[in-house]
């Protein structure tokens, strides 16, 4: 009965014309945004390779230095991109590339695509993730806002009843009825996308496992979108009544929730401005330790200290540098500072993270949003993998240029020069992003609130249909 | 035309649907101000906070130099003695800041990406400068719910949902009948009920928007007019879209999704055709590829630099000014500038590169926006609200002027081995924000808005034409 019901519905589709410009305008987009992200990705990858290889040669080559000068001098990490990001681009755009790591301070990501592009942009770009998550909705919604709807009007649902089809089979061929054309529209893309990315030039990791979840979650969001489709279809007593307001769900769920959703976290938890940030950071680095100010209280209460623990009267009596020992402890004691306010950003990210979990209860599309990028390593999380990753690399370069300095010059020695043994001696930068196992963990709740929307949606369209009136 | 018109007029105010899209568009309107608001406070709030702070800072300078003038303090290190011109110039930056435009709070614009205040100093090059705000990606990315928002996104769907059916409703329940066997035009009927609709949904619009920004406290005044003018043009454009779709005489559900096809199209699908092509086209090469120009250039210089001051001193100011032997107490500041000249002049054709391409894909996105009546009216949301690249764009300009200024003011002055006195602290530069260098293009938005509401009435008239040719029979 279920097939037959399935079968019936699937012929009507393809039969209508309505459904076949749409669908082949939907697929035509999606393939060509694969194409357009492809292209885009692998000029983004060239360039991290070519500046990568361009950054590590600037400081192998910087001739004779002293250390803490090359410290100084730095270099940059450059954000790697992941096979990935060329179907969902997440927050890429609006968050920045390069970090320049440099002795005392820790930066921020800069040059971030978004500042390179005009207004326009906030419009979003024609990326597969746009079409994944606005317009196939959209696409199920046009698609089966009359499927009950229609039956009343034309009186068939009537004949139906009366010769003793259950309501929920009715439903669930209509359902099927509904759901496949839709995978037929994205199994293609899935499959391109496998070719893609396991044909990438060093595609680093590309798991088939991730993007199977990936496809996997975007099956169970638009079955959620089906089922609501077909709950709304079967409440109303006209097309049009159902399509409007399925047309208002659907601008609820992806459009506004979302909106409204970042509001409410901004309201609730916001970020310091740059300049606040900055100054709280001035501000708890000035009574500190500095290296650089070897006349401050803190530092004479090290001298003191390291002076009693050597046993000697001052300090070029100490066995090392001190004024390179002095700049490690600074060092060290700024990279406490830096990791507290950071810290705290990560803090107010996590509860504004909270809030769009909750406002997830209106909207199928946020936790849809979040696992898409997850997988994708291209959410907020992935970014500040790479921001801790690069911090510690920072701490690790400046820290062998102070250690040389305290260990191979003597006190005062400011003319003391290394050479590039001792830039070699630093290992370049190497991310390795969080394993999947890790991801997975920390979206967890987003995966059980679409869960939530797949079973309670299935729940409540079992429910009516089974006591669906004719009237 | 007059009688049908009433008739629709007295149906539509008795129909409980337009309390309920009234109540529901005031709450969503006020709701989006209200936003727009809280942001433009916290915007002038860290503003004000910035200046004043920098105001003590700059009155603590101006007694310190007092009073050390006059002999009243004992003088602190030399690297912290205000009255040396490069720790003036470097510590008593001011403020250059980008106040918030009265309809600021109508759109949010570009304004999440960019900082409104940035501390010019003596040193550090002024490409240098950071300009992005602090944020959180993540919502960046999902933008903000704003009266822009409300407008292009939600009212063509309201509209849509409001007319969708205004002739398909009449064919299905029976009425049409009764109504083409009147001596009245088709044509003329439906068109009589569209303006009734579009007077109503626009009395509802106006009211909305000018009760929330009352709400808001905003002024009321020409700019204003500038922004109802073009929602209003707006909406009728998708009512005359409506009404086109329906004199093709298909059913409700064809019609509903005929119009939400065009909606697709209109506000997201050319939105970000024009925007990719502009990347594709003009795209701002690669920032990564910057960064490695701009070391190689400072590499360069340094190697020259090297002959004149040791590579070290300059990450030590507190060193070189101990070591300060030569007669100019700035002699280390005045090589720095030398070298920062040098570099800047090495990756000046570099940088420019980047704002040129800017500038061609806002022109590109400028002469396409006529494609989309959606893109023109965010264009002109944000040129109102002050909030648009073009603005931030010319903020930028400023306090890099501003910042040559500055530096400018210094400079001289350390070359002549001068301290900073009490009287030259009133001839300081000062910065206040203007918009008046940014151009703005509301007439020919409006002018774009209403070709396009020509457009689909002249293919009304056509569609029209044909069923009268073919007779309208099917009714």
């Amino acid at each position: 009965m279920i097939t037959l019901i399935a079968k019936k519905e699937l012929k009507e589709t393809f039969r209508d014309g309505r459904f076949r410009i749409t669908a082949i305008i939907v697929f035509a987009l999606l393939i060509a945004s694969v194409f357009v992200s492809k292209s885009y990705y692998e000029s983004i990858n060239a360039q991290h390779e070519a500046a990568r290889n361009n950054a590590r040669n600037i400081w192998e080559g910087q001739g004779k230095k002293n250390p803490h000068s090359a410290a100084h001098y730095g270099t940059y990490a450059f954000k790697p991109k992941y096979p990935m990001a060329l179907i969902d681009n997440g927050v890429d755009k609006y968050a920045g590339v390069s970090i320049y790591l440099e002795a005392h301070a820790r930066n921020q990501a800069q040059y971030m695509a978004a500042q390179d592009q005009t207004a326009l942009a906030r419009f979003g770009d024609l990326t597969p993730d746009f079409i994944l998550l606005f317009i196939i909705p959209l696409f199920i919604i046009l698609n089966g806002f009359h499927a009950f709807t229609r039956e009343r009007e034309s009186g068939t649902l009537k004949l139906l009843q009366s010769q003793g089809v259950p309501g929920w089979k009715l439903a669930l061929g209509k359902w099927l009825g509904l759901f496949v054309p839709v995978i037929l529209i994205v199994l293609p893309v899935y499959v391109l996308a496998i070719l893609f990315l396991s044909n990438l030039n060093n595609y680093g990791e590309f798991s088939l496992a991730a993007l199977t979840g990936l496809f996997v979650i975007y099956l169970v969001y638009y079955a959620v979108f089906a089922n609501l489709t077909l709950l709304v279809s079967s409440l109303f007593k006209k097309s049009s009544l159902a399509f409007v307001a399925l047309l208002a769900l659907w601008m609820v769920a992806c459009l506004a929730t979302p909106k409204l959703s970042t509001n409410l976290a901004q309201k609730l938890y916001s970020y310091p401005t740059q300049l606040e940030f900055e100054e709280q950071i001035a501000k708890a680095k000035s009574s500190g330790l500095n290296g650089h100010e070897p006349w401050s209280d803190a530092a004479k209460k090290l001298e003191a200290e390291t002076l009693k623990q050597y046993g000697v009267d001052s300090i070029s009596q100490l066995p090392f540098n001190w004024d390179g020992f002095l700049m490690q402890k600074g060092e060290e004691h700024e990279a406490q500072i830096y990791f507290e306010h950071y810290d705290l950003l990560k803090k107010t990210n996590a509860k504004q993270s909270q809030v769009y979990q909750y406002t997830s209860v209106l909207s199928p599309f946020l936790p849809t949003r979040f696992l898409s990028m997850a997988l994708c390593r291209t959410d907020y999380n992935s970014h500040w993998a790479f921001a801790d990753a690069a911090e510690k690399y920072r701490l690790l370069l400046v820290g062998k240029m102070n250690g040389d300095m305290v260990d191979n010059s003597k006190t005062g020695d400011w003319d003391y020069l290394a050479d590039e043994k001792l830039w070699e001696s630093v290992p370049g930068f190497e991310y390795q992003p969080p394993a999947y196992a890790a991801v997975i963990a920390a979206n967890q709740s987003n995966f059980a609130t679409l869960m939530a929307w797949l079973v309670v949606s299935f729940g409540l369209l079992y429910i009516v249909v089974s006591k669906i009136k004719v009237n | 035309m007059f009688t049908p018109a009433r008739y629709e007029w007295i149906l539509l105010l008795r129909d409980r649907w337009i309390t309920i899209l009234f109540i529901l568009f005031f709450c969503v309107t006020l709701f989006a101000v209200l936003n727009g608001q809280e942001k433009v406070i916290e915007r002038k709030t860290s503003i004000t906070k910035v200046k004043e702070e920098a105001q003590l800072a700059e009155l603590k300078y101006a007694n310190d130099i007092d009073s050390l003038s006059r002999g009243l303090k004992t003088a602190p290190e030399p690297w912290l003695d205000p009255r040396s011109l490069s720790v003036y110039g470097q510590r008593a930056g001011r403020v250059v800041a980008m106040d918030a435009q009265p309809l600021a709070l109508i759109s949010t614009g570009q304004s999440d990406l960019y900082t409104h205040t940035v501390k010019p100093k003596l040193y550090g090059e002024a490409n240098a400068l950071g300009f992005s705000e602090l944020s959180n990606p993540v919502q960046l990315m999902f933008g903000s719910f704003d009266l822009a928002f409300v407008c292009i996104y939600l009212l063509p769907l309201l509209v849509l949902a409001f007319s969708y059916n205004l002739l398909s409703a009449d064919k299905e329940s029976g009425v049409l009948r009764l109504t083409i066997s009147q001596p009245i035009s088709l044509y003329k009927w439906l068109f009589g009920k569209l303006v009734v609709r579009f007077v109503v949904l626009a009395a509802i619009i106006v009211t909305s928007i000018v009760i929330s920004l009352l709400f808001a406290d905003a002024a009321i005044g020409g700019e204003v007019g500038k922004l109802l003018l073009l929602v209003l043009a707006y909406t009728f454009f998708w009512f005359s879209v409506a009404f086109l779709v329906n004199l093709f005489g298909a059913s409700s559900g064809t019609n509903a999704i005929a119009l939400v096809s065009v909606w697709v199209v209109l506000v997201l699908l050319i939105p970000s055709f024009i925007s990719q092509s502009a990347n594709t086209l003009y795209p701002v090469p690669s920032r990564i590829n910057m960064i490695h120009e701009y070391r190689v250039a400072e590499a360069e210089s340094n190697k020259k630099a090297s002959e004149l001051l040791d590579g070290y001193l300059r990450d030590h100011p507190e060193l070189a000014s101990k070591d300060s032997t030569s007669k100019n107490q700035y002699s280390f500041w005045l090589k720095y500038f030398a070298s920062v000249e040098v570099i800047q002049a090495a990756v000046e054709p570099v940088v420019s590169v980047y704002d040129e391409a800017l500038e061609e894909q806002q022109q590109w996105v400028s002469q396409w926006r006529v494609l989309s009546p959606a893109v023109l009216l965010q264009n002109s949301f944000n040129e109102l609200a002050g909030t648009s690249t073009a603005h931030y764009q010319a903020f930028r300009k400023q306090v890099v002027t501003f910042s040559e200024a500055w530096r400018s003011f210094f400079i001289p002055r350390m070359f002549r081995n001068e301290s900073m006195k009490p009287e030259a602290l009133k001839s300081l530069p000062q910065h206040t924000y203007t918009v008046t260098d940014v151009s703005t293009h509301f007439i020919t938005d409006f002018i774009g808005m209403l070709v396009f509401v020509a457009i689909a009435l002249s293919g009304s008239l056509l569609v029209h034409r044909r069923f009268v040719d073919t007779g309208l029979t099917t009714a």
